[in-house]
């Protein structure tokens, strides 16, 4: 379970000294309040492409049911959603869609990657497939597995909501939107073929490659 | 693919031997494999043999369930196009081939004007192998993006991974634009083409196509 790292600022801190800098008492207590009710009123934008949005429907049915976690309500409109959730592999043709639904997300938002293919190409290491979603948005959690069970789902819901807990609105890098680049790409293109290179048993797909 | 005494034997297939009589030449051959008929024809005659099997009283082939077509490992062979027939009165299957030489041109007559519904078929044909289909109506690629460049996947040329770097790959699938797949008839939405957003109706009408800006520099390209 990935977690990208973010600056985190204890909700503990006992009102010490009431500096002009940020983070003061003022501000960790507004960031507790804040980050308490985003986390707990995620609303997901089930981007389902394959086969790991039927394991994201039994998440969301009443037996794992993510109502627990405030997500119950499925944003089919990105203008209203808080999490854009990747369930299933990604072809080329789709990333600018994808890129398209995550600009029209308003801020805050945050990624999940969903199973093998949506954080990785899993194994469709072919001319189609997107080699790991974060080549086109940021991504907060991936969750691995093939598909990923509902609680790994959960869990990583869950690790997502801790990393919500950890932000502060002193830091306002987080949430500046990320665009794309004079080319079109978000990551400069010798990260994207890093990223891309075949690993695992896709090393040895020599078959006419 | 032998011809077992047996295979031969299932070659009598009526619809085999009616098309002997009727083309002579132009069936090849015929074998039976899995239980299913196949029938190789000369593909400059495709046309006329679908639409006698079509059409025939007797035969009946009037459902087209597919069109796909074979590359073998095997460089000698040559391509084929299948075609997996059925009537749909009698229940019976019949599956033509037609082989194209890999040192002629990719062509074989479109059977659009015998079923409307081999448009996308004959389309996927193309996108994924290069077979033109002549007199096709509207002869572009269907599943890959239109200004896909980097060839046809399923031939067995082709690399596993395709031919550009992956950063090229991303740079042309996030610069396409994604309305630009779709002619103005394949929409669902063409009865509400009044209702529209300016822009977009005037880029349907325009039948404007994706195009890929060049890369800034010459880092970013293949
Ligand atoms: S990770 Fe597995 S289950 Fe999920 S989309 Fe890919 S192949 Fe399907």
């Amino acid at each position: 379970m990935g977690l990208a790292s973010t600056p985190t600022s204890g909700p503990a801190a006992e009102p010490a000294v009431v500096s002009a800098v940020s983070p003061n008492w003022v501000t960790t207590r507004l960031d507790f309040l804040v980050n308490w009710a985003r986390s707990n009123s995620m609303w997901p934008m089930p981007f389902g492409t394959a086969c790991c949005a039927i394991e994201f429907m039994a998440t969301a049915a009443s037996r794992y049911d993510i109502a627990r976690f405030g997500m119950e309500r499925m944003s089919f409109s990105p203008r209203q959603a808080d999490v854009l959730l990747c369930a299933g592999r990604l072809p080329f043709k789709l990333a600018p869609v994808i890129r398209r639904i995550y600009d029209q997300m308003p801020q805050p938002k945050w990624v999940i990657s969903m199973g093998a293919c949506a954080s990785t190409g899993g194994i469709f290491d072919n001319y189609a497939m997107v080699q790991g979603i974060d080549t086109v948005v940021p991504v907060d959690v991936y969750v691995p597995g093939c598909p990923p069970r509902p609680e790994g789902l959960l869990y990583g819901i869950l690790l997502l909501q801790k990393k919500v807990r950890g932000e502060t609105l002193a830091d306002r890098s987080i949430r500046v939107e990320q665009t794309l680049d004079e080319r079109g790409l978000r990551l400069p293109p010798e990260r994207i073929d890093e990223i891309s290179e075949p690993f695992g048993n896709s090393v040895h797909q020599t078959r006419s490659a | 693919m032998t011809e077992s005494p047996a295979a031969q034997a299932g070659a009598t297939h009526p619809s085999v031997e009616a098309l002997r009589e009727a083309f002579g030449d132009t069936v090849t051959r015929a074998t039976v494999s899995c239980g299913d008929t196949i029938v190789y024809v000369d593909a400059s005659r495709i046309r006329d043999v679908l639409a006698w099997l079509k059409d025939t009283p007797g035969q009946d082939y009037n459902y087209l369930v597919d069109i796909t077509a074979v590359e073998y490992r095997d460089v000698e062979r040559p391509i084929e196009v299948v075609y997996n027939l059925l009537s749909l009165e009698r229940k019976q299957p019949l599956r033509v081939k037609a082989e194209l030489p890999k040192d002629g041109p990719l062509e074989i007559d479109s059977v659009v004007v015998l079923w409307r519904g081999a448009n996308w078929l004959e389309r996927e044909v193309y996108d994924m192998f290069g077979i033109r289909f002549r007199d096709h109506p509207d002869l572009r690629r269907i599943l890959m993006w239109e200004t896909y460049a980097e060839g046809y996947p399923l031939r067995k040329s082709f690399p596993l991974r395709g031919r550009f770097s992956r950063s090229e790959q991303m740079r042309q699938a996030l610069n396409a634009n994604p309305e630009a797949h779709y002619s103005m008839e394949e929409l669902s939405i063409a009865e509400a083409y009044h209702n529209i957003p300016a822009d977009m109706r005037d880029r349907l009408a325009r039948g404007e196509r994706a195009k890929i800006p060049e890369p800034p520099s010459e880092t970013g390209g293949e």
